[in-house]
């Protein structure tokens, strides 16, 4: 549709680079659950949003965690939603879990989020998406993050972020601003009346190896965020 | 919104330009970044770690790294070096007390090989505070006359007021530009 929905085109050396080999070139979720470890072209290669994830909650070996999470307007500088985690309570009158995901014993729940959005979503035009995470006891080295964003099958948005190194025990945010993908009337109708069929995989990779898939669906049917 | 405007005028040669800024601890590096993008800026906490804006339009990019200042984590900046556009050094100019190691610290970023050819640029922020050095005053602390290397402006400045943050990032993206052009 727009060019935002293409692979990230050329890059300078040394940062941001690699793209799928051609963007017909594609590759299906069942080839990638069998390697042993998945890379940053496998993913870009994907032509649709994901089943299942590509790698365990246990790939994560480097304590990343992410804690906060925000949209705004940049037009209007309006905070569309934020949600942040609360911070670990080592308080012993405090032990109790706090029910943040599904009821439902899905050991990937935590890994999956769902947002409701109103029908005006759509027609923003500059928004900032920050994300906070914080890293654990070792240094992280090539870090990176490519996020897909598909209507049924089609690709509406595709983000290749390298942050590269992370120091240890550090605490770090990021804001991508970008121009939201020109939907036709008709995408957006669809988008509308078809909840949830709007999704995103979220997969980050250190040293090119797949340690973290997150995936979230939406929907804009909303009269306010939920 | 302040990068907006900067990447508006970046030219075909700069497809995309990273920037990265230092500065010891409680220079406001973190807050010149929030407020040049219209950010609120009265909840600002220690960086302990890294903050990146990152801007993309027209399949233009720019990328600005603010990495923390506390002396724990200086020996971290290097991480950062490579393929940096631009420096930004961010002076407390209230903090008379370490200004001295405010010089050395500058001056050992620009013997790095990987940010040889980076423009710099050195903000003189907190101009709204009292008792803050005048830009020529910082010039001479940081003996800023003796740099050879880089091409470097020095711009007064107030992250709080935002006064100037434009004209400093401005001359930033202009100085990449004409260096790229003059490498053809």
């Amino acid at each position: 549709m727009s060019s935002e929905a293409k692979p990230p085109s050329k890059k300078k050396e040394g940062f941001l680079r690699r793209q799928a080999k051609s963007k017909t070139d594609y590759i299906s979720e069942e080839e990638l659950l069998k390697k042993d470890s998945v890379t940053p072209d496998d993913v870009l290669r994907l032509g649709k949003s994901t089943e299942k994830y590509l790698c365990p909650p246990e790939a994560n070996i480097y304590g990343i965690d992410f804690t906060r999470f925000k949209l705004r307007d940049i037009d209007s500088n309006q905070v569309l939603f934020e949600v942040a985690k609360p911070p670990p309570s080592y308080d012993a009158e405090d032990q109790e879990e706090p029910e943040v995901s599904d009821p439902d014993e899905d050991p990937n729940a935590g890994r999956f989020v769902r947002y409701q959005f109103t029908p005006q979503f759509l027609k923003l035009k500059t928004v900032g998406a920050t994300v906070e995470f914080v890293v654990g006891d070792k240094p992280v080295n090539k870090f990176r993050m490519i996020e897909k964003h598909y209507f049924r099958d089609r690709v509406l948005k595709c983000f290749d972020f390298e942050f590269g190194f992370c120091i240890p025990h550090s605490r770090n945010t990021v804001e991508h601003i970008y121009e939201f993908p020109k939907l036709s009337e008709d995408a957006i109708q669809e988008m509308v009346q078809h909840p949830y069929e709007t999704r995103s995989d979220s997969f980050y990779f250190v040293e090119d190896r797949l340690i973290m898939h997150n995936k979230a669906d939406y929907a804009y049917n909303g009269g306010g965020h939920s | 919104m302040g990068l907006l405007t900067i990447l508006k005028k970046m030219k075909q040669k700069e497809k995309e330009v990273r920037i990265l800024m230092l500065g010891l601890d409680n220079a406001g590096k973190t807050t010149i970044l929030k407020k040049f993008n219209g950010e609120d800026i009265d909840t600002i906490s220690p960086t302990l770690g890294f903050n990146i804006k990152t801007l993309e339009h027209r399949g233009f990019k720019l990328n600005i790294w603010d990495v923390g200042g506390q002396k724990s984590l200086r020996s971290y900046w290097r991480n950062y070096f490579e393929s940096t556009d631009a420096l930004i050094w961010v002076v407390d100019s209230a903090d008379r007390m370490r200004l001295s190691d405010c010089k050395k610290e500058l001056h050992a970023l620009l013997v790095e090989e990987r940010l040889a050819g980076a423009t710099l640029l050195v903000f003189a922020n907190k101009q709204d505070l009292p008792g803050s050095l005048t830009a020529p005053e910082i010039r001479e602390a940081l003996d800023l006359n003796s740099i050879k290397t880089h091409h470097w402006l020095i711009q007064d400045c107030s992250a709080v007021t935002g006064e100037n943050l434009l004209n400093g990032m401005d001359w930033v993206v202009n100085d990449i530009a004409s260096r790229i052009f003059t490498m053809d």
